[in-house]
């Protein structure tokens, strides 16, 4: 499958699935006026790569600075999807990544992996510049 | 008289403790704006950064929901504006928001029905309900509110106070007060 990328902008954040590598990664905020517009094309590039069997093993990482309710909404919605593919065997490890002093993305992320149990879950605290 | 009028009425906004408000037309790009400048301002005040969050998650959720809920709206073509008010202040040391807008009389019920369930609930169980609506497939659009008002009720620091103004013409004005 091809490489989707979608650069960020000033209330959506960058996109980059390189299906081919099974690295796919969201970054930046989310609060776009129009959700399901941003997610609907990742849903559907996603449902497709995690149908194909057997796929390649699959990193995620999510390093999320804000997201609206909205994009909350949809990124569960992407959980759900991932951890379907999982649990009929495809390797899945995500990464949330979080500055450490930041609660309130620590505390989605606790939420958001509460609900997974194939899906392999990290937290991952890392300073801004990764020091 | 002009520059008393205008200084009247910032005295009284300095008076509620009143950072910035706007009144108008909402935009998604004024959204974008407003909130930049008050994360902004907030940073260079070395506020914590939790709160900066809070403040600006609430904002962003009351001003999404004046620009798709408001019952007073203009469109054209690419563009829709949505008529509300926002304003960000501090008292006793804490910042609060208030969010208006004119909501039609037919939605009034549901919308005190929700506000009410969310002011009577504690913080565990608006973090439950968040998370049990979060799984819940997005049906009918009334639904998407849902959301978006137990994320504001869950990064208050005290229950959300809201009241109805009836106006004519089967419309009510709305408010709604968080505090962080």
């Amino acid at each position: 499958m091809e490489r989707l990328t979608i650069p960020a902008t000033e209330r959506s954040p960058e996109v980059d699935f390189d299906f081919a590598g099974g690295r796919l990664s969201i970054r930046g905020e989310s609060y776009p006026e129009d959700a399901a517009a941003l997610f609907g094309p990742l849903f559907a590039a996603l449902d497709r790569f995690l149908a194909a069997s057997p796929g390649p093993a699959i990193r995620f990482d999510f390093e999320l600075i804000y997201f609206n309710s909205s994009s909350a909404k949809a990124l569960m919605n992407m959980f759900q999807m991932l951890e379907k593919a999982a649990e009929g065997g495809r390797a899945v490890t995500v990464n949330w990544i979080f500055a450490p002093e930041d609660e309130t993305m620590r505390e989605f992320g606790e939420d958001f992996s509460e609900d997974l149990s194939h899906v392999r879950f990290h937290l991952v605290a890392t300073p801004p510049d990764g020091g | 008289m002009l520059a008393q009028t205008y200084r009247s009425f910032k005295r009284d906004l300095d008076a509620k403790g009143i950072i910035f408000s706007f009144s108008g037309y909402m935009s998604e790009g004024i959204l974008y704006s407003l909130g930049d400048a008050m994360r902004q301002k907030m940073a260079l005040e070395d506020t914590d950064l939790n709160t900066i969050k809070k403040v600006f998650s609430v904002f962003i959720e009351q001003a999404q929901n004046i620009i798709r809920y408001s019952a007073e709206k203009v469109s054209a073509s690419s563009v829709e504006l949505s008529s509300g008010m926002v304003t960000i202040g501090t008292e006793q040391g804490r910042f609060f928001i208030v969010c208006a807008n004119v909501v039609l009389d037919d939605d009034v019920a549901r919308l005190r029905q929700r506000l009410e369930l969310l002011r009577g609930m504690g913080r565990d169980e608006i973090k439950a309900y968040y998370k049990e609506q979060l799984r819940e497939a997005p049906d009918e659009k009334s639904r998407g509110a849902t959301i978006g008002l137990i994320e504001i009720a869950r990064r208050a620091s005290e229950p959300i106070e809201f009241d109805f103004d009836a106006i004519d013409g089967g419309k009510s004005f709305f408010v709604l007060k968080v505090c962080i």
